[in-house]
């Protein structure tokens, strides 16, 4: 029996996230629904999702100005994404794989490139990485081939012999 | 209770990639998935290449489906700027991404008929497969890397609309006649497939697999459809869904999808817009940030992109669909035999190289 899929099929995603976080802002944008919740419960998040049948699209990881990892959870709801921001506190956030198997594979890629730690797992085994490798690499070398690199070319030079202005 | 090796290289599969699988007799009790042989840290790179040539760097990311990352990475430049794409160039871009998923599934369809010892219609499939390389080449000028987008449209328009619509209804006539039937009515095709390897609808969904892989176990999405991009939402298609969650769903699903994108390109030439295709001057891209997404021929692709206003994007992330579906080969290979493990991974529709990045 061959089905087809619901045109702009979606959910009460205001509901949603009032269920998560009473009060809690969050705005939509362009390309989806957005909100950085610091302290947001990451294993209260995964639970609802899961209770809700919204799938985890992926995790983003990305550094924040002040050194720290910002995580954004992306959750397909349908015609929108929904993006839920938190902060890895001192390098460590608790895991969801344990509630959704779709966070296994990206908790491990992102303490391959940041370090961090997803506590509550039995193990973090790498996944890009080889297990000699040590954890952090897009961190230990956030530095590296920005300067030396032939992409800082075209604009930046062309703006550079301008006096700045682009 | 035996432990057996299977990669990072052997002969069922061209791309490295290793499953350890526990058996006791010849049933399988657990799997092992390691993947990363092929990690060749494009995020990395990509924050480190201006917007140029990030285009270029991501178009590597996999080689079947390459057109699927370069409009990807020029979407979510718009998203982040409010760049505006014309008309005609979203219909260009819906009949370039249609023939790449036309390319894809008839590549899978022959690898899988191999697999399964069907070398007539592997034949097939290749020949079909072709004609869609040839359909590419004339349109772009390259039968892989076609260098098609730009921030603000494409780089190439359809010059000969009238030759793309007939080598569409050749290859739609010829899937409909000779490959449709024999995929989903062959006893051999069926005895070898049917109630192989399930995925069930829960699992499919916890797992976050994406694509003809969730289609193919009861799962109704299709990017495409719940939330339109380019021109879909003007366009009229089904989306196969099955609910029975095992390698022949994933068969079915796949071979009634190509008749699906051949009747999305016929109906975009015909629609495309008289109009520019591109805007002008490679935009400056503001301090932003975006997460974008559609459905490619494996499923559900996501870039998320953070702009600090410089020549290089920030952070650009990649989670490619065989990253969502590939974990689920534990679950689906766990019960089964041995011998079924080759067309379990197989149905996945796998690409490494994407995965690993």
């Amino acid at each position: 029996m061959v089905r087809t899929a619901l045109k702009g099929k979606t959910m009460d995603v205001d509901a949603l996230l009032k269920e998560l976080n009473p009060g809690g802002a969050y705005e939509l944008r362009r390309d989806g629904y957005w909100a950085v919740w610091p302290d947001l419960d990451v294993r209260a998040m995964a639970e609802l999702m899961r209770a809700r049948e919204v799938r985890l699209s992926t995790m983003t990881g990305t550094p924040g100005a002040d050194g720290s990892l910002r995580v954004i959870y992306h959750w397909d709801v349908g015609a929108h994404l929904l993006n839920l921001e938190t902060t890895a506190i001192e390098g460590r956030l608790p895991t969801i794989s344990d509630i959704l198997p779709a966070a296994d594979w990206i908790e491990r890629e992102i303490r391959d490139y940041y370090a961090t730690e997803f506590v509550g797992r039995e193990t973090t085994e790498p996944l890009m990485l080889r297990e000699t490798d040590a954890p952090g690499l897009f961190s230990r070398t956030s530095d590296v081939g920005h300067q030396t690199d032939p992409a800082v070319t075209a604009r930046t030079t062309i703006a550079a012999k301008d006096g700045g202005s682009r | 209770m035996s432990k057996i090796p299977l990669g990072p290289f052997h002969p069922a599969l061209e791309e490295p990639y290793k499953i350890e699988v526990t058996c006791t007799g010849e049933t399988i009790s657990d799997a092992e998935i390691t993947v990363g042989f092929n990690f060749r840290g494009i995020e990395w790179l990509a924050e480190r290449k201006n917007y140029t040539q990030g285009i270029a760097l991501l178009e590597r990311v996999c080689g079947i489906c390459s057109n699927v990352h370069t409009m990807m990475f020029c979407r979510a430049v718009e998203s982040i700027g409010e760049i505006e794409v014309p008309e005609r160039a979203k219909y260009i871009r819906v009949v370039m991404a249609e023939a790449e998923r036309l390319h894809s599934h008839l590549l899978w369809a022959g690898v899988a008929c191999n697999l399964i010892g069907f070398e007539t219609l592997f034949m097939t499939c290749f020949s079909l497969r072709e004609q869609v390389m040839d359909l590419l080449e004339s349109i772009s000028g390259n039968r892989v890397n076609y260098a098609m987008n730009r921030p603000g449209g494409v780089n190439r328009d359809i010059t000969d609309p009238a030759s793309v619509l007939a080598a569409v209804r050749a290859i739609a006539d010829a899937t409909a006649k000779q490959l449709i039937p024999i995929m989903t009515t062959d006893p051999t095709v069926r005895a070898r497939c049917a109630g192989v390897g399930i995925l069930t609808r829960e699992d499919a969904i916890a797992y976050g697999a994406v694509g003809p892989m969730a289609r193919a176990s009861g799962v109704t999405t299709d990017i495409r459809k719940s939330a339109p991009y380019e021109a879909y939402g003007q366009l009229s298609f089904d989306v196969p869904v099955l609910p029975d969650g095992d390698v022949y769903a994933r068969i079915v699903v796949r071979a009634l999808e190509i008749l699906e994108s051949c009747k999305i390109i016929e109906q975009a030439i015909e629609m495309m817009p008289v109009g520019p295709i591109a805007g002008g001057l490679f935009p400056t891209v503001p301090v932003g940030e975006a997460c974008v997404r559609i459905e490619a021929p494996r499923g559900e692709v996501v870039y998320y992109m953070a702009s600090n206003g410089t020549d290089m994007p920030a952070r650009v992330r990649v989670r490619t669909p065989t990253f969502a579906n590939m974990p689920t080969a534990r679950v689906m290979a766990i019960g089964q035999g041995l011998s079924d493990l080759a067309l379990i991974q197989a149905s996945i529709d796998p690409c490494y190289s994407c995965t690993d990045r």
